[in-house]
């Protein structure tokens, strides 16, 4: 008996182990390291370890009384292709089968020879006089012969399996090329968003685009009316389709598949189980239409309905179709809304316009210096509010010692107040022999613009204050305006509002005269409404009130026009603190200068 | 080797090698361990890097044991060359197998 392992350092390896499973173990890690130091692959070494394990616990355990003392002899040799391991045993022997089973799941032993038969590729078992020798071969799973070899065994495996994944990989292709197509479809139409203005060419295209990505027949695109009440056919790919607006219904009171679709806000699906009924305008596509009607939906608020159709017999819309419906659907929505926004743009950029140029002609009309009768001075001021234009006034020197005061607002907005305005300042100035009469001129003035103004519904509000200063006589007329102040240091500050209706409202109406006295050092103030009805961030009023408190503090001052202009126009700003002027607020001061002024200006008028 | 109980069930840690050397030492003394309490058994195979035909002799042993008990035999993380073991003589099927 020998008790220890005998190896040789060859290729090959030489081993006795004693008949003693303790023995076993320690020659298969030797095995093991000899197998490794060839360079075969751990898999492998797994392998030969538990076959020869096995094979050699076999010899040990199957080993009669007799045999006992008899080493059990075991070889290994390896090569670039396969493993060879040879053991001697001195059992009995036994007939290898060709097939070997697994025992049953509770029998503890009988698993030996079924391992070495699964995890070895060629066992062969010969008997022989002196013992038995098992031979066990793995082919190495590193050796291209190997693999050869597998790949000869199972060409026709690998053939059906590559069949398959060709088949796999195909239809792979197909898919990710349709997904590619839509992609580029979908990458298009976002860079076409931005940039077009037609919408009818952007969405025909769109949803040309989309019947051929769906692969179906027919389309038909409403958009929302600008009261958000029907739908109105927008575009269809069928030439001569009779299609009608539809109203949107309240949820269950629709009678078709796209009013349906509105009013739910969901995704309305017909078929041949759920056909069109024959009263839907959908019907002339077909009664057994397969299709959908996508509401199309821009930040929950509903501007149209998709509706996209196949003709019988055609495959149903797969979910990846109806994803793209959505889709496109949201396209569409982003390029109405864009374009509601433009043309939303653009009308404002047009009032804008507009009012720059009513703003150009109301400043056109201000006189750009006002006459300087002797002894008084005369401001005017002018400030225009943001959207309201028709304020004016105009100073018109009628001889050296009189001129007539025109302060006038144009009742509306824009272009045609600023117009009315320029005309209005024309015919005032037209009849120069009515200057020193200005109740017969406001009557002539209404008289020749009542038809124009009426037509238009508009108004004017004016006053008209002609001053002789050699009598010291103010006369004063009115057309609905506002009352004239008057006041001096030394007298009762006077409101002045001669009886008159707004230019514009009758044809044949009259204006009383006002005459008055001018007092020593006198104050006259003529404004709009405008400013008056000034307001401040609470929404309380300038009034006028505050107005009367103001002139009766600066009718005691020794001022000239333009420091009460500046003291005036100071109060307001004052009083409105942040709050933008919501009027045109506009006025004209005459102020008498006092004997130690009046010394310092020139005798006559300068203009 | 070290056996715990723990309840019902008996923990077995501490293996490297299930083989024909050692198997049948490893059956007795783990059944010597059961008392009538017992009902299951955990074996922890971590670090087990070897089992064969002998091993799996001794773990069917033990499962027939735990089976009249109507308990099972648990098998603890096995190393992969275990594992395969198990699965190729189908024995994956018999032991509840646990990976934590």
């Amino acid at each position: 008996m020998i008790d220890s392992p005998v190896i040789t350092l060859t290729p090959q390896l030489r081993a006795s182990i004693a008949c003693n499973l303790a023995h076993v173990r320690p020659v298969a890690q030797k095995l093991r390291e000899f197998l490794g130091d060839q360079g075969v692959p751990e898999e492998d070494l797994m392998s030969c370890e538990l076959a020869f394990v096995e094979a050699c616990n076999n010899a040990v355990l199957y080993a009669p009384q007799k045999a006992e003392s008899l080493p059990i002899d075991v070889s290994a040799r390896c090569s670039d292709g396969q493993i060879e391991i040879a053991i001697h045993d001195h059992t009995t022997g036994f007939k290898l089968p060709a097939i070997v089973a697994l025992p049953r799941n509770e029998n503890e032993s009988g698993r030996g020879l079924f391992i070495i038969r699964s995890i070895m590729d060629e066992i062969t078992y010969t008997p022989d006089a002196c013992g038995n020798t098992m031979v066990m071969i793995k082919r190495r799973s590193d050796s291209l012969t190997t693999q050869a070899h597998f790949s000869r065994e199972k060409t026709e495996d690998y053939s059906r399996k590559l069949a398959e994944s060709e088949q796999v990989i195909s239809e792979m292709a197909e898919e990710l090329s349709s997904c590619y197509e839509t992609l580029s479809t979908i990458f298009r139409c976002g860079a076409e968003l931005g940039k077009t203005n037609n919408v009818i060419t952007f969405a025909t295209s769109l949803c040309n685009d989309l019947l051929q990505i769906t692969e179906s027949d027919w389309y038909v695109l409403r958009i929302i009316s600008e009261e958000r009440t029907r739908l109105i056919p927008f575009a269809t790919s069928v030439p001569g389709a009779k299609l009608e607006p539809l109203f949107v219904p309240s949820p269950g009171k629709a009678t078709t598949v796209e009013m349906q679709a509105a009013a739910t806000r969901r995704d309305v699906w017909f078929n041949t189980e759920q056909p069109v009924s024959q009263s839907d305008p959908l019907h002339q596509f077909g009664s057994e239409s397969i299709g959908l009607v996508h509401p199309i939906l821009f930040a929950d608020n509903l501007t149209g309905t998709l509706t996209v159709g196949k003709s019988a017999g055609r495959s149903r819309f797969t979910a990846a179709q109806a994803n793209i419906v959505h889709t496109f659907a949201d396209f569409l929505a982003i390029q109405f809304v864009n374009t509601q926004l433009q043309e939303e743009q653009l009308k404002h950029k047009l009032v804008s316009r507009e009012l720059e140029i009513a703003k150009s002609i109301q400043r056109a009309l201000l006189p750009k210096t006002l006459p300087q009768p002797c002894g008084f001075g005369l401001a005017g001021y002018c400030e225009f509010a943001q959207t309201v234009g028709g304020d004016f006034y105009d100073v018109v020197p009628v001889s050296d010692n009189s001129l007539l005061l025109i302060i006038a607002d144009v009742m509306g907005k824009g272009i045609p107040a600023a117009m009315f305005a320029a005309i209005l300042r024309s015919v005032l100035r037209a009849a120069p022999e009515l200057n020193q009469q200005p109740a017969a001129l406001l009557q002539r003035v209404n008289r020749l613009l009542y038809e124009e103004l009426s037509e238009v519904e508009m108004f004017i509000t004016a006053q008209l204050a002609f001053l002789d200063f050699e009598k010291r006589e103010l006369i004063v007329a009115s057309a609905g305006h506002c009352p004239i102040l008057l006041g001096s240091p030394t007298s009762q500050l006077k409101a002045i509002s001669p009886d008159g209706i707004p230019l514009g409202i009758l044809p044949d109406a009259n204006y009383e005269t006002h005459i008055e006295q001018l007092p020593r050092d006198a104050r006259l103030l003529l404004y709009t409404d405008g400013l008056t009805d000034a307001r401040n961030i609470s929404g309380s009023f300038f009034s006028e009130e505050r107005l009367l408190i103001w002139f009766k503090s600066v009718s005691t001052e020794d001022k000239t026009a333009e420091e009460l202009k500046l003291s005036l126009a100071d109060a307001v700003h004052q009083f409105q603190g942040e709050a933008a002027p919501f009027d045109d607020q506009t006025f004209l001061i005459l102020a008498e200068q006092n004997s130690a002024r009046r010394r310092n200006v020139p005798e006559n008028f300068s203009r | 080797m070290k056996v715990q109980t723990n309840g019902d069930t008996i923990s077995i840690s501490g293996i490297k090698d299930l083989g024909a050397s050692n198997a049948n030492s490893f059956r007795d003394q783990v059944r010597a361990a059961m008392s009538d309490a017992h009902k299951h058994i955990e074996i922890d195979l971590s670090q087990a890097m070897f089992l064969d035909s002998c091993g799996l002799g001794a773990l069917i042993s033990l499962h027939k044991a735990t089976c009249s008990r109507s308990g099972l035999v648990r098998l603890i993380n096995p190393t992969p060359p275990v594992q395969q073991i198990l699965e190729l003589t189908r024995m994956h099927r018999i032991f509840e197998i646990v990976k934590r």
